[in-house]
């Protein structure tokens, strides 16, 4: 029998200059299929092909810098075809500008400063290597989250735009487990970065 | 300047934070399974400026005409915002929260254009930006008696402002690491 219906099921960008979609295929009527996306513009009459059905892994369609316009809503849609004939999926409509979600922020480190008038624990991360955000294209603002390593329960800590913090009032001698995520212009969270860890001293 | 811009980045945050919470909360209570989106396709009443559309076009604008593209889009809102702020008191059973934010916007945008107009004057002194801006005509779809025609023009209205006062953000973001901090921000 033909393909079943495809459906998009997502579009990612990790830093606003390029974009990957994915699909869901239908069945596959038990003979080999092949999926073809093709997509228009806003302000642009003709449709396209998928530029790279590779980059992106088995039922994605990448789109590259050239390929990528933001403020622009693109309609995709996808096409299944078999010997027997073929099906194509819903219109999928989308704007780079909200589908934003960075990689997660990298090297947190956890430093004890300690101080006579106060001891404290310094956080610092960087951003995700691939954001730029030093000419101002994209602007992150951060999450942490920390714990102590015997507990289940996070402490979140909604910090703004530095890549640093102090945190004040952790337990003596007690080892806590941090992790920091980003996002853009209230666009998604990137996923948690990895866990950085750290003993506070006995006595301070 | 410096001061000039932080004041201008803080207020256009403000203004697209407040725009994209105004159209989610809109698009959550009018808007589910009418496919407004596929209309809203080449209908914003700015497409007619041109803007950069990505970071390479963004980064190839000379520093003097994004200004004026920021000018063009700020100014071409004036209009449109007072008349939101007094049609969207007539949807039916609008929650107050809508309300308030059209207020709100209407009155920070035109503080924002003060701003620019300002950071205008001490970057290229003598040249008060063209003129520049696109006019709207979308009033009488704002009062028609169609709900449904009625609700999409509300519902195209704020999606085309929270896109411009997305890019209003993004541009002043990269003028101001550009012109202020030497393009390391
Ligand atoms: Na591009
Ligand atoms: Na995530
Ligand atoms: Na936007």
């Amino acid at each position: 029998q033909p393909p079943g219906k495809p459906e998009m099921i997502r579009c990612r960008s990790p830093e606003k200059e390029t974009f990957t979609c994915w699909w869901k295929p239908g069945s596959d009527g038990g003979l080999p299929t092949n999926y073809t996306l093709l997509y228009t513009k806003e302000r642009e009459e003709s449709y396209h092909e998928c530029p790279d059905y590779v980059t992106g892994g088995p039922n994605s369609c990448y789109f590259d810098q050239k390929h990528t316009s933001v403020w622009t809503i693109y309609n995709m849609t996808v096409k299944a075809t078999n010997a027997l004939g073929s099906n194509i999926s819903t219109p999928y409509y989308v704007d780079v500008a909200y589908i934003v979600e960075p990689n997660p922020p990298v090297n947190l480190t956890l430093e004890w400063v300690g101080q006579a008038y106060a001891s404290y624990l310094l956080l610092k991360w960087v951003p995700p290597p691939r954001a730029d955000v030093r000419s101002g294209w994209l602007t992150l603002e951060y999450e942490l989250r920390i714990r102590p390593k015997e507990e289940p329960e996070w402490d979140n800590i909604f910090v703004g735009l530095g890549t640093k913090y102090q945190l004040f009032r952790l337990n003596p001698g007690i080892k806590y487990v941090a992790q920091v995520r980003c996002r853009s212009d209230r666009g998604e969270w990137s996923q948690w970065s990895s866990e950085s860890h750290f003993q506070v001293p006995k006595e301070f | 300047l410096g001061d000039l811009f932080d004041r201008a980045v803080r207020l256009s945050h403000y203004i697209h934070s407040l725009s994209s919470e105004m159209f989610n909360e809109f698009d959550e209570r009018y808007a589910q399974g009418r496919g407004f989106i596929a209309k809203a396709i080449n209908s914003c009443h700015t497409s007619s400026l041109t803007t950069p559309e990505d970071k390479e076009q963004a980064q190839q604008i000379h520093h003097e005409d994004l200004l004026n593209v920021v000018l063009s889009v700020l100014r071409s809102w004036n209009d449109p915002l007072l008349h939101l702020v007094s049609e969207v008191q007539r949807i039916k059973e609008a929650p107050d929260t809508i309300l308030w934010k059209a207020m709100e916007i209407e009155e920070q945008n035109k503080r924002l254009l003060e701003g620019m107009e300002k950071i205008v004057g001490r970057v290229h002194p003598g040249d008060l930006g063209n003129e520049v801006y696109s006019t709207w005509s979308g009033l009488p779809s704002l009062q028609l008696a169609d709900e449904d025609s009625r609700l999409f023009a509300f519902y195209n209205l704020l999606h085309c402002f929270r896109r411009d006062s997305h890019k209003i953000d993004n541009y002043l973001k990269l003028l101001k690491c550009r012109l202020i901090h030497d393009s390391n921000c």
